[in-house]
């Protein structure tokens, strides 16, 4: 089977999104993912008339605004427990290391 | 062309670089500065903003990102955007949205930040600011956007640990951050430093951001390139973005570094912008050089998308008039009226609003009292600001009232008090907090009487006939031993007015 024209972006998307595809993976998500975009673009043929402002969402409501007033955190115990990793005050990742000049 | 020259290495395009001067090149400065706003609560939850808690005691669902929480944006941080759009001559968005930015990062707990991409909340502005080089001359700044944003959390590298990890605070996570883009039309290192003392100074007039670059409140990133003439035609560098300008004197630094650094890495190697995908480097300020971090995502890796979390914010035109008449002077309205309406000098009105609005009205109180201004200056440019800077202390911490200043000032006017007098007055002012009236008195300073004043000048002629003989073969100068000796018998006679009798008794 032929790779689809959408598999250096399938490729692309993967590694932004930090997920490991096998081969087979791969080749199922370039198909699924040119069936979603041609699917997406019979949008193109619908003609508008110019005036039509575009919208964002599906919800047409607008201006939920909040008063700038402090409420009270989560305790620091309790958001840590869903750290996978804590020392009790901070978050533990992997190091993260600075890359310099070569 | 040398032609004549055979060397089988020459590279007819590496010769012609060569040729080029670094001088003939331009640089080409846009910036890119993140303000904190000056809110209590996060931009979408209502977690404290306030910097220096311990560790992960200001989050919430909503800053960490935890499934199903719903973000509502800050009403006081969408008044002080449009604040600060109004005062940058923006465009204010009449509809604005937020969109995801999606990156990983550890302190970034959402795998995304909020930010807007295509509506920010301040369209095209700019703002004019005076350059060094020439003194009185202008130089316009376009501002393509400003649009608001979420802080990320903080990352602490700790080598040293044994567990070799990277610990993260997320207090900052949501904090809300207004992001200024100028247009690429900033020129020199110098210019780079206008702009952003005088954006800093008009967010400070305008009660936006304390703009502490130490906490980190006002953050500044550079993109440099240069523009170079070859054989007729232009070429440019790769673009570099300077990161970690945490300092005025930084990004002056990193600049000129980086603009060496670029013309020197073509004279090598002949890249250009299309040779070459923007870089990011990072600011070292202990080695004062650039170096490089990562190649820069383009735009579409970022994979911007309307977030579905948060709805859009309509702007009335109300809303934007009612900020708008609230807006204070700025700076550059103030200069203009100290220069015209109170005769000073561009350069002293420059300093005198560069200290801030509470100096600017300390100023304009005792000008119009004492209805001096140009001895209001000098007074408050130099004595003042001397005595603040020395006690570290900020005018309205000033033991001198306006109104003591000016009855002080009013004294040296009439003659009263000379400007030596005057000095030992207000530093007793200062010092024991006192009026200038108390002061005067403490110093133990008298008025001296005109047959005080005769006999004063009849002593000193009868004792200094040698003085008195060079004063009256012409050694004008010799006049300033009598007044210095005057001075010591009494400290109270006023130097101007002994001058003048001596001259008179002298020479007639």
């Amino acid at each position: 089977m032929p790779d689809t024209p959408e598999q250096p972006i399938v490729n692309q998307v993967a590694r932004l999104a930090r997920i490991h595809l096998d081969e087979q993976q791969l080749k199922s998500s370039g198909e699924k993912l040119e069936q979603i975009l041609s699917f997406v673009s019979q949008l193109e043929q619908v003609e508008l008339p110019e005036d039509v402002i575009p919208f964002f969402g599906a919800i047409e409501s607008v201006n939920a605004i909040r008063d700038d007033q402090l409420q009270t955190s989560v305790p620091r115990e309790k958001i840590l427990d869903n750290a996978p990793e804590s020392d009790g005050e901070f978050y533990l990742v992997p190091p993260v290391f600075k890359q310099t000049d070569s | 062309m040398e032609d004549s020259v055979l060397n089988s290495n020459s590279n007819p395009q590496s010769t012609n670089r060569q040729a080029v001067s670094f001088n003939d090149a331009k640089i080409i400065i846009g910036l890119e500065v993140h303000v904190q706003l000056d809110t209590d609560s996060k931009l979408f939850c209502g977690c404290s903003t306030r910097f220096g808690e311990a560790a992960n005691s200001q989050t919430c669902v909503i800053c960490t990102g935890m499934p199903g929480a719903l973000p509502v944006i800050n009403r006081r941080a969408l008044e002080l955007s449009i604040r600060t759009g109004l005062s940058l001559n923006c465009r204010i968005a009449r509809s604005t949205k937020w969109d995801r930015k999606n990156y990983f990062y550890p302190d970034l707990p959402k795998g995304y930040q909020i930010s807007q991409f295509d509506q920010p909340i301040c369209g095209p502005g700019h703002l004019d600011i005076q350059t060094t080089e020439a003194s009185g001359q202008s130089r316009r700044i376009r501002i393509e956007r400003a649009h608001l944003e979420e802080d990320a959390g903080k990352s602490i590298h700790d080598e040293s640990s044994r567990r070799q990890s990277s610990k993260i605070d997320l207090n900052r996570t949501g904090t809300p951050l207004l992001e200024i883009v100028t247009h690429p039309d900033i020129r020199t290192a110098a210019e780079a430093k206008a702009f952003l003392s005088e954006l800093k100074l008009i967010l400070n007039y305008i009660d936006v951001s304390d703009c502490n670059m130490q906490q980190g409140n006002l953050r500044c990133d550079a993109n440099v390139n240069l523009h170079i003439p070859l054989g007729g035609e232009q070429v440019a560098t790769p673009i570099v973005e300077i990161k970690n300008l945490n300092s005025f004197r930084a990004v002056e630094r990193s600049i000129t570094f980086e603009a060496q650094r670029q013309f020197e890495a073509w004279q090598e190697n002949g890249l250009t912008i299309a040779d070459a995908p923007k870089q990011t480097r990072g600011w070292n300020d202990q080695t004062q050089t650039t170096t490089l971090q990562r190649e820069k995502e383009d735009s579409a890796d970022y994979r911007y998308f309307p977030d579905p979390d948060l709805i859009a914010v309509n702007i009335e035109e109300t809303q934007i008039e009612l900020i708008q008449s609230q807006l204070v002077q700025l700076p550059s309205t103030l200069r203009e009226s100290l220069v015209t309406e109170y005769n000073l000098k561009p350069d002293d009105a420059a300093v005198i609003v560069s200290q801030g609005r509470g100096v600017v009205d300390y100023f304009l109180e005792v000008a119009d009292g004492c209805q001096d201004s140009r001895i209001a200056n000098n007074w408050i440019g130099q004595e003042v600001l001397r005595q603040l800077n020395e006690l570290n202390q900020t005018i309205r911490q000033y033991p001198v009232s306006p109104q003591q200043f000016t009855e002080l000032l009013k004294l040296v006017i009439a003659g009263t008090l000379d400007q030596t007098r005057g000095k030992e007055v207000l530093n007793a002012m200062v010092e024991h907090s006192i009026s200038s009236e108390e002061a005067i008195k403490q110093l133990g300073i008298k008025p001296v009487d005109n047959s005080e004043l005769v006999t004063l000048c009849e002593t000193l002629i009868d004792e200094n006939q040698k003085v008195v003989e060079q004063i009256r073969s012409g050694n004008e100068k010799a006049i300033g031993m009598l007044i210095g000796k005057a001075r010591k018998i009494n400290p109270n006679a006023n130097p101007g007015l002994v001058k003048a009798m001596l001259s008179k008794m002298i020479t007639g």
